[in-house]
């Protein structure tokens, strides 16, 4: 009897839960699956022929591919940084702040809540060569002498893509420095403060040792967010120029929908997709091990 | 004391200004007459603000029908992923309380998988089935990215209710499907509409889906049809900024009632994984 009912409870939470999981099976699993299979196949038109993995030796032994992967890394490690130096600088700043904290907090997050393809809309706008303010501000100040095609060169589109991405990623760090610096307990600021610890030292040895696990979290986190990030520099730059801003996920759409040749994005994609989840297994590695 | 809280306070009122120019910039200009684009030195306030550009791409653009596109889009996939999203949370908190973590590991992968991997399948399976340029091909491909997001928050909300509630509930002749609905989604509520929110708000603000599941500018999104606006041959700013404000206010003001839920949102990711 009491087994009986046992069953038909576990029944009845099956019925909750298996809807979930059929159409996460629909909408990714399947589509992974595909992904995957895409990647073994060379797609021409509506023709596919089964490759093996020729898609991978040609993405592997192709230059694009690695310069592809150098500018991910280079730009994934210098957004990163940025979103965390300036994240946490600025958690800091409000912490420290008496009143209107709510408001500011809202007030440094509208970057990050805005779309991030609306975003760059917007400073591709503020980068315009000829009429654009940034130009114009910077040539009235005196900080340079002519206008810069910020998405012209090479060195500059991969700044700019840069800066970008700080300006939106950083209210995402902010926040969680914000969260982490609340549960710090007073007492070791003022057992610090007896000791006659300065205001630097109170931040090496009471700050940063409480925050470390959430610098960890959320670093990791971060360079999973970032690496895999489309939409800025497919709408600033979409890769160029010569291939200056072309991370991954950019080389990936681009060999698709410009080059149609998805057997081969796909393969990108898998090799995206490992890289990806070696920081995922990082980060869930951090985020348990603390706790 | 009080000169470092005056200079706290210049910092970050100077980062504040950095970080809004560009919407100051994109206001300015949504309000300028075509005219005064291009002046140089640029007006950074102007006596001919009007509200003339939103008119001509509300009537003579198709932005009112991006928006449109957004919303049914938006509203569909937050439907269908907060329906399931409620189903899973309840059935995992109240019947499979141990299972949920491991379930809250795989959602978590589902989360960190790249999308623009996803697009390829996504663009291949659609256009076999005929279903490029459809609203229910946006809904399905937006709820591979919000319904584990949904899952996820929910959990945490359903967790935060005490199952002696449903017990009690059921003690007085209840089945589980009227505990579920007339006792537990009650309960829930506040954390069923900000989870609705958010997952609107992500569904909303998303770009390379529509990019890729739609051909036919009648069935751009609101973010697909302002990126696209800047490839046009002569790119008229002050209607370009004024669709992005109308894109990008309603977002702010969400996000904004959101504020108190917003960390638990954020670090759900980060922290409770």
């Amino acid at each position: 009897m009491r087994s009986s009912s046992w069953t038909r409870r576990r029944r009845v939470g099956y019925a909750f839960i298996a809807p979930v999981f059929l159409f996460l099976c629909a909408v990714v699993l399947f589509p992974l699956g595909h992904a995957f299979y895409t990647s073994l196949l060379r797609v021409r038109g509506l023709s596919s022929t089964f490759v093996g993995f020729a898609n991978y030796a040609r993405v592997l032994t192709d230059d694009a591919f690695w310069h592809s992967l150098g500018v991910s890394l280079a730009f994934t490690t210098s957004c990163v940084l940025l979103h965390m130096a300036i994240g946490l600088g600025l958690a800091l700043l409000l912490d420290g702040l008496r009143f209107a904290r709510t408001a500011l907090r809202i007030a440094f997050l509208t970057p990050w809540m805005v779309a991030p393809a609306v975003g760059a809309t917007i400073w591709l706008w503020l980068l315009e060569p000829q009429f654009g303010v940034v130009n114009y501000l910077l040539v009235a100040w005196g900080a340079v002498k002519a206008p810069l095609a910020w998405l012209g060169e090479p060195a500059l589109a991969f700044a700019s893509v840069v800066a970008v991405d700080t300006w939106r990623g950083v209210p995402f760090v902010m926040l969680l420095m914000l969260a982490g610096l609340q549960t710090i307990p007073r007492e070791q600021y003022e057992a610090a403060a007896i000791d006659g610890a300065d205001a630097w030292q109170r931040f090496r040895y009471v700050t940063l040792p409480n925050l470390r696990y959430l610098l960890v979290v959320a670093s990791t986190l971060d360079v999973i967010n970032t690496i895999r990030h489309y939409d800025i520099i497919g709408v600033m730059t979409a890769g160029g120029p010569a291939g200056a801003t072309e991370v991954l996920p950019v080389l990936l759409y681009n060999t698709a929908f410009r080059g149609n040749r998805f057997g081969e994005a796909a393969a990108i994609g898998v090799l995206l997709l490992a890289i990806v989840l070696a920081f995922s297994l990082l980060h869930i590695r951090a985020a348990r091990l603390e706790r | 004391m009080k000169r470092t809280s005056v200079l706290r306070w210049i910092v970050a009122l100077a980062a504040l200004a950095v970080v809004l120019f560009p919407f100051y910039w994109m206001l300015n200009t949504s309000l300028k007459p075509q005219t005064e684009i291009f002046l140089s030195p640029p007006t950074f306030l102007s006596s001919h603000w009007s509200l003339d550009a939103y008119a001509t791409v509300l009537t003579q653009r198709p932005v009112g029908r991006y928006f449109l596109n957004s919303l049914i889009v938006a509203l569909g996939t937050t439907a269908l992923s907060v329906v399931l999203a409620a189903l899973a949370a309840y059935g995992f908190t109240r019947f499979f309380p141990r299972g949920a973590t491991p379930f809250i590991v795989l959602l978590l992968f589902t989360k960190m998988l790249p999308e623009t991997l996803l697009i390829i399948p996504y663009f291949r399976l659609m256009s076999d089935l005929g279903l490029l340029n459809t609203y229910a091909a946006l809904v399905l491909a937006y709820s591979s990215f919000a319904l584990p997001f949904s899952v996820w928050m929910l959990i945490g909300f359903f967790r935060s209710i005490p199952r002696d509630i449903d017990e009690a509930a059921m003690i007085d002749g209840a089945t589980y499907l009227q505990a579920f609905w007339r006792v537990i989604l009650p309960l829930a509520r506040p954390g069923l509409v900000a989870v609705a929110l958010f997952t609107f708000l992500i569904a909303w603000n998303s770009y390379v889906w529509a990019l890729v599941l739609t051909t036919d500018s009648s069935m751009y999104v609101l973010s697909v049809g302002i990126a696209n606006m800047v490839g046009e041959y002569r790119v008229q700013w002050n209607e370009l900024m004024a669709a992005a404000v109308i894109a990008a206010v309603p977002v702010m003001v969400l996000y904004s009632l959101l504020e108190r839920h917003l960390v638990n949102a954020i670090t759900a990711g980060a922290v409770k994984g």
